[in-house]
């Protein structure tokens, strides 16, 4: 009954188009307050709790924003030249350079339809010209996209280390591989069909070009060797790891690429400027463009995309944990479980079972708010099933991935419709090889947990833990 | 003219509270590590400018539609349909609302009559406390405004945060730069480290 | 007639399998024994209701009866319990018991009662040791060095006499902080070292026994005045029941970690002779002094003379 008034409630709150924070919490005060007697003062106060008490969900916002500075056209184009020198000169060179280039922008930003917004926009009209097929380009594009969330840092599993009380590092570390792995799938795929179609390669600009573009591309990339260094180098925790990266994105942006705010458009070096009157110009225009930043236009608009989806994302988790809070004290996973292990469901039937519903969410719904509903639920069960919680997180997060790319809701279908112009359907289509092969990865992943599992159990062997 | 100016503030008091939250934590990595120190009140101060962030900032992103949610179904309805379902949804969240704000209420009136103070500021605990009614009451005069935006056909559902929509503002960024002056290969020559 | 029973929902933050989750299961089972139908206890471990640092305020609010949050936890509330964080007032958990069960010690339960909060006994975890990432033998070792921290005036007094820099850093983030050796060093007792492994990223834990975790039952005075006398009676007998099970537990759980922690080798245990032990003493004592004020000078010469 009580279970069943709480999803009743939720899922006809969300069908009519309540905000989904909102039907969150009023479905779970409705549920307490039919079937416990707890107060609305104490609910009150549970959910001041949920915003005031959780230091290392601090980590989202701060992610946000580091990702929203680096979230720029001017730092997809850095990397894109440096994917393009480095493996444009393979056959399909040009299309495993648009997958590399989504690879390391996904390691500076969290977002996936970012991803393919900033790399496709360069690289679909790119690659058409030197002779590919469009919906080849599209559906790369928009696959390799999805590793936005899959390679750290990663918001999604920011938010299924704050639905579930894992370590936030750990699931960093662990989709390191998978995220490499799916890349490096996609490349080889990109490299059989340009074999048999014979699509084209570029020439080699020679190392001297490929070190130039690595540095620079270096800038950007710095980031993730920051966030992952210093919390495995031990300077930091995740949640101040991601204080620092918001700093540095802000720094690398507005001073060092200098695609946004008070610096744009000055240059490193004026030509015939000597290198000392140069470093002396930089340094004294840097630190007046400190406080400039506050009043200038761009920076104050990334500030301020940065605070609205991150209030949006706490929000939704505040009310998510009045709903767990709900689940636990009615102890509604506990009796689904026990009735699954009544069932005799073992733990890979289990896992179908997730992965179909998983995917039937990413239809309709965002990677966030499907993991804040699903995984208070899913994660008891699985642990009474005996499945890693690393593990289980890196399904969900590859099965948000896919659920980027099936529609009606499909946020990287979107973006490749609307940067190619064409339709809804055209994309889809182009998608569909691609979404295959992803569909075999996840039940790689799914069924092969030390994919997963390696690169943290290998750094706690290494700690000797 | 004020409609604007309110925006500005919500704006800039959002973003302030952000920056303050990432800079507070960012200098106690620099004071550790920096200066082998640490800065006492540095924790509870950054959580509290956070549920400021999430409580204030929840009303505003119901004026900007920042927040989000599941349309796919009640934009198949006919729109004379659409716009009474949202009416409902909106009556549901002024319920919703409603009930926080009462027990918020109660909430801070105990803990003022107790008044205990912070952990580690000698500021009584309610005064911080106070952006749960703050927040509550903002978040109705909100769904007011957007019930009766709805009421008088200016507005048929939340206007829900589109990320795909966003993103393409980077996309239009950069077809007028790059395709613009066209080849990638010469973005190299702009940005030097 | 029988009304409906009187609900006391006991609300802590550790696993079922601690001294304090043990504690509350007793409890539990002796009133559901003796109070049959008249009062019902309902015990909700690990956070599921409240965490520390909220559980005192939804007492307050009426929807929870019970907690045993740590005797720091009660600082913004009265600043006489402060007592229990001064540094080496202890010298053992017999000393610690028995001050807490002496007339000053029973008188220190009602001094919660201005805010609204009864105390209804103490439950012990132990006596604190110091863990840290280089051998700390005398307060020298200890300088410049990084702490970790409750949230504790006194606590952040008695690093600073030693010239160590405390942190305020929440429990569930400590692991961490040490793994990375972001901090240096933390203080706890023998069975918050073993379950939370921090004796696995901690090569020194020195066994200083220089002060007391404790934690203290309490109810808010609301619901314990509007409870039938006789029931209040049988409650407290209960309660005295269970926490005497949970200290034996706590003593035997603080031996065997010691051990477990002894025989992993991942961690070397350091004991101090007389002359460093009293260059600690002597380096933290005048956190004493500085608190007198707010404790009292006769409390603490109560509980020093518990040591004899
Ligand atoms: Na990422
Ligand atoms: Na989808």
């Amino acid at each position: 009954m009580t279970i069943a008034v709480l999803f009743i409630t939720l899922f006809g709150c969300m069908l009519i188009g309540m905000p989904i924070a909102i039907a969150l919490g009023l479905s779970s005060v409705t549920t307490i307050l039919l079937f416990s007697n707890d107060s609305l003062a104490s609910i009150s106060l549970k959910l001041f709790e949920a915003t005031s008490e959780h230091y290392t969900l601090l980590a989202i916002p701060f992610f946000i924003l580091s990702s929203s500075f680096l979230s720029t056209g001017g730092v997809a184009k850095r990397l894109i030249n440096f994917a393009v020198d480095t493996v444009g000169h393979i056959r399909g060179g040009l299309a495993m350079a648009s997958v590399m280039a989504c690879m390391l922008f996904a390691a500076v930003s969290g977002s996936s339809p970012a991803t393919v917004a900033a790399i496709g926009t360069i690289c679909i009209a790119g690659m058409v010209r030197s002779g590919y097929p469009q919906s080849f380009a599209a559906g790369v594009i928009a696959n390799a996209g999805t590793l936005g969330i899959l390679i750290p840092p990663s918001i999604v599993m920011l938010v299924y280390a704050a639905a579930t009380e894992v370590s936030a590092s750990r699931m960093f570390m662990a989709g390191f591989i998978p995220g490499l792995m799916m890349g490096l799938i996609l490349m080889i795929a990109i490299y059989i069909v340009a074999r048999v179609k014979g699509l084209p390669s570029q020439p080699f600009p020679g190392f001297k070009a490929l070190a130039k573009s690595g540095l620079i591309a270096l800038g950007g990339l710095m980031l993730i060797i920051i966030v992952l260094g210093s919390i495995y180098g031990g300077v930091a925790s995740p949640t101040e790891a991601a204080a620092v990266a918001a700093v540095y994105g802000y720094f690398i942006a507005v001073m060092g690429y200098r695609d946004i705010g008070p610096m744009k458009g000055i240059p490193w070096q004026k030509s015939g400027e000597n290198i000392i009157s140069a470093a002396v110009r930089n340094v004294v225009q840097m630190i007046i463009a400190i406080p400039k930043s506050v009043s200038d236009p761009e920076v104050r608009k990334v500030l301020l995309d940065a605070s609205k989806v991150s209030m949006m994302l706490l929000f939704i988790i505040a009310n998510a944990m009045l709903f767990a809070h709900v689940l636990t004290t009615e102890r509604i996973p506990h009796t689904i479980a026990e009735q699954i292990i009544a069932w005799g469901l073992p733990a890979w039937g289990f896992l179908i079972v997730v992965n179909i519903l998983l995917l039937i969410a990413g239809n309709f719904m965002e990677p966030s708010a499907i993991l804040l509903i699903m995984a208070p639920i899913l994660f008891p069960i699985a642990m009474k099933l005996g499945i890693d919680p690393i593990h289980l997180g890196i399904i969900m997060v590859v099965n948000m991935e896919i659920g980027m790319l099936t529609p009606p809701v499909g946020l990287n279908l979107f973006v490749t419709a609307g940067i190619t112009g064409q339709n809804m359907i055209w994309v889809i289509k182009a998608c569909l090889p691609w979404l295959c092969l992803l569909l075999g990865f996840l039940m790689l992943i799914t069924y092969v947990p030390q994919i997963s599992l390696f690169l943290p159990e290998y750094i706690d062997q290494l700690n000797g833990y | 003219m004020v409609r604007n100016l309110i925006t500005k503030l919500e704006e800039g008091f959002l973003s302030v509270l952000l920056v303050s939250m990432t800079l507070l934590v960012f200098a106690e990595v620099i004071a550790r590590f920096g200066f082998n120190a640490g800065i006492h009140w540095a924790q509870e101060v950054t959580l509290l400018l956070a549920a400021w962030f999430v409580l204030f900032g929840a009303s505003y992103g119901v004026k900007v539609g920042a927040h989000i949610g599941v349309d796919v179904f009640v934009k198949l309805l006919p729109q004379n349909t659409h716009r009474f379902i949202t009416l409902v949804a909106v009556g549901l969240c002024l319920v919703y609302c409603g009930l926080f704000l009462y027990g918020s209420w109660i909430y801070l009136s105990k803990m003022k009559m107790i008044g205990i103070e912070l952990e580690d500021l000698p500021i009584p605990k309610w005064i911080p406390m106070s952006i749960l009614v703050i927040g509550f009451v903002l978040l109705i005069i909100r769904f007011l405004q957007l019930g009766w935006k709805v009421v008088t056909n200016q507005a048929d559902g939340f206007h829900f945060a589109d990320e795909a929509e966003e993103s393409m503002e980077i996309a239009k960024g950069l077809k007028e730069t790059v395709l613009g002056e066209d080849q990638p290969q010469k973005a190299a020559k702009e940005g030097d480290k | 007639i029988s009304a409906a029973p009187v609900e006391i929902k006991f609300s802590h933050v550790v696993a079922e399998n601690t001294p304090k989750g043990q504690m509350a299961i007793k409890f539990k089972e002796l009133v559901d024994e003796r109070l049959a139908g008249k009062v019902e206890v309902k015990v909700f471990p690990n956070s599921q209701l409240f965490g520390d640092n909220k559980v005192l305020e939804a007492m307050l609010l009426g929807d929870v009866q019970m907690a045993a949050p740590s005797l720091s936890k009660f600082q913004k509330y009265t600043k006489t319990l402060q007592i229990f964080d001064l540094p080496f007032l202890f010298k053992d958990m017999a000393a610690v018991e028995k001050f807490q069960n002496g007339p000053e010690g029973q008188k220190l339960l009602n001094a919660l009662q201005k805010k609204g909060l009864v105390g209804l006994g103490y439950l012990h975890n132990g006596m604190k040791q110091l863990s840290s990432s280089n051998p700390l033998k005398v307060p020298g070792d200890a300088s410049g060095k990084k702490f970790r921290i409750m949230t504790s005036d006194v606590l952040q007094a008695q690093f600073e006499a030693v010239d160590a820099v405390p942190l305020k850093k929440p429990f569930s983030e400590v692991f961490t902080l040490l793994q990375t050796k972001a901090i240096d060093g933390q203080e706890n007792t023998w069975s918050n070292i073993y379950s939370k492994k921090f004796f696995e990223v901690q090569p020194y834990i020195t066994e200083s026994n220089h002060g007391v975790l404790d934690y203290l039952v309490v109810t808010s005075a609301e619901f314990w005045m509007g409870l039938d006398n006789d029931l209040k009676v049988e409650v407290k007998k209960a309660l005295a029941e269970a926490i005497k099970h949970g200290n034996t537990i706590a003593a035997q759980k603080a031996l065997a970690d010691k051990q477990k922690i002894i025989d992993s080798r991942r961690s070397e245990v350091l004991t101090l002779s007389d002359a460093e032990r009293a260059q600690w003493v002597e380096a933290m004592k005048p956190v004493w002094k500085k608190f007198e004020d707010q404790i009292g000078a006769d409390l603490i010469k109560a509980a020093e003379a518990s040591n004899n």
